[in-house]
């Protein structure tokens, strides 16, 4: 019932409730960001990170540092913060935080089958997988030569099974195929998460279906615009929204149709929260698109901090840590390319 | 007073090999300021390719946009040269050189550049002033050609990203713009 979480909530909550809160005071601030951008070198942003939480993970790493070195630590720190809390979590809220890294899953079983396509080392790209996303027979992903054995030999068995049935084919595993299976398995994974959401109720039904369906529209508006000027027709395109979300359903009839960027404009701004958001672009352009939902979404995060007993916080958190770990990637290009002037491009502050 | 009649010399005191060896001079020092300026202009491009490479890694994520995913399998090159000789006339000296871009080795047409026309394949052909109607075939066949020619450009650039995915970000495309420039 909504509004008694308070009762109940902490006897199997509480603790790992107080752990997120506890990381989220980790985040790093504005002061932190503006010292980073200023730094000359990557061992520079070694120095600085090493009196934040991400001290302990980079400190052993011997110079020169790579981009890809950064990210690699910093995203071990997020798994390890994961993994504690999972292995404290008890039902329903351990399958709440599982389907926080299906996301993670979909991203490497298109890694594993794209790279064999371009006949790649499957220990290579094994490598390149997200450690979130890892299960233990993703190796075996290199031998499927169509959808159906992929699903046959390896997928049956793991928790993205049942977002399979909408992309089962014999055709063989051709680069649009396999894009159309990625953004299809991710449809399917978003309904069911915020199906499961909705059953659960309560501050974590409203609060998760705030940010699961600004997750779809975006999604949305991505599609579309990744897919102009590309054999994807309409009906395909359309097939791969969510059926849910602040777009659904007649917003998406209209970016089905769009030809360019305009077009997505038009339809984006009848929609006052997505009218904030193009007001910020000029015409034409869709360069800082991505930074402008960025800022959005981590508006809505921090939002979802300010209520208590429900599990959004932990949803909120992961994908916090997540936009985190891309400022740095994105400054650690900057400062590594020379190119610092660029550095406020796409750093989105989170304090 | 002998007067040389070999080296005649000129107003300024200079022979006409000092001239010829000044106008070479001076023909190095244009040809190097335009390498220089190209070189500038290459590397400018260069950065600006790199950042929009990382843009695009930053948009897409690590997982679409990484080392690992790149083709290994052999493919031509974005550009490549031409080089023919004037069958008619061994002698001359002058090779004739043409830019291809994004020749595909299955559609011979698909050249951007290039004057194409089927006498060419067998008589490379010498810039020369033609007759009217050679000159408003030749101009209706290159346009037709080059509308044509711009959707197997477009084909090739899109299956060169495809090991990115089909649906790439517009960033990821700009990079490769400008690593094509």
């Amino acid at each position: 019932m909504y509004g008694f979480e308070a009762m109940t909530f902490n006897i199997h909550g509480g603790y790992l409730e107080a752990i997120v809160r506890g990381h989220r005071a980790g985040l790093l601030t504005a002061a932190d960001y503006n010292n980073l951008c200023q730094c000359e070198t990557l061992d520079d942003m070694k120095m600085h990170l090493s009196a934040t939480e991400y001290g302990p993970y980079l400190q052993n790493e011997p110079s020169p540092l790579h981009t890809t070195t950064i990210v690699e630590k910093c995203t071990l720190k997020l798994v390890d913060e994961y993994k504690h809390m999972l292995c404290q979590a008890t039902e329903p809220l351990s399958t709440f935080l599982e389907y926080i890294t299906y996301g993670h899953m979909i991203d490497n079983v298109v890694l594993i089958v794209t790279g064999t396509l371009h006949e790649r080392d499957v220990q290579e790209l094994l490598e390149k997988c997200h450690p979130l996303g890892m299960f233990d027979s993703i190796a075996t992903l290199a031998v499927a030569q169509n959808m159906r054995e992929l699903y046959r030999l390896v997928l049956v068995d793991t928790p993205l099974a049942p977002y399979f049935s909408e992309c089962i084919t014999s055709e063989d595993l051709d680069d649009m195929n396999i894009e159309i299976m990625r953004n299809t398995l991710y449809k399917a994974y978003l309904e069911d998460f915020y199906k499961f959401c909705q059953k659960l109720g309560g501050a974590t039904a409203e609060i998760m279906s705030d940010l699961l369906a600004f997750e779809a529209d975006r999604r949305a508006v991505n599609i579309t615009i990744n897919s102009i000027g590309t054999e994807l027709t309409r009906d395909d395109r359309r097939k791969l929204y969510s059926n849910f979300g602040l777009l659904y359903p007649y917003g998406h009839e209209e970016l089905a149709v769009c030809e360019d960027i305009d077009q997505v404009r038009g339809a984006m701004e009848k929609y006052p929260p997505y009218q904030s958001i193009f007001s910020k672009l000029s015409y034409g352009e869709s360069q800082m698109l991505d930074k402008a939902f960025y800022e959005e979404e981590v508006k809505r995060l921090c939002l979802a901090f300010e209520q208590q007993f429900h599990y959004g916080v932990f949803f909120a958190y992961m994908r916090l840590r997540e936009q985190e770990i891309r400022n740095l990637m994105w400054i650690s290009e900057c400062v590594a390319q020379n190119q610092k002037s660029r550095v406020h491009d796409s750093v989105v502050f989170i304090f | 007073m002998v007067v040389d009649h070999e080296t005649p010399s000129l107003e300024n005191g200079q022979t006409d090999k000092e001239v010829e060896e000044n106008a070479n001079v001076l023909q190095f020092m244009d040809s190097m300021d335009a390498y220089l300026t190209l070189i500038h202009s290459l590397s400018s491009t260069l950065r600006r390719g790199w950042l929009e490479l990382a843009s695009a890694r930053h948009s897409m994520g690590a997982s679409r946009v990484n080392t690992v995913l790149l083709d290994h399998t052999s493919h031509p090159a974005a550009t490549s040269l031409l080089v023919t000789q004037d069958e008619g006339k061994v002698d001359s000296g002058k090779p004739h050189f043409t830019l291809c871009k994004w020749a595909s080795s299955s559609n011979e047409n698909s050249l951007l550049g290039e004057k194409h026309s089927s006498q060419d394949k067998l008589h490379p052909q010498l810039r020369h002033r033609g007759s009217t109607e050679l000159y408003e075939e030749k101009t209706s066949s290159e346009n037709k050609a080059s509308r044509e020619v711009d959707d197997p450009v477009q084909k090739e650039r899109s299956k060169s990203l495809s090991m990115f995915g089909t649906l790439v970000s517009p960033k990821l495309r700009a990079a490769q713009l400008s690593f094509e420039h």
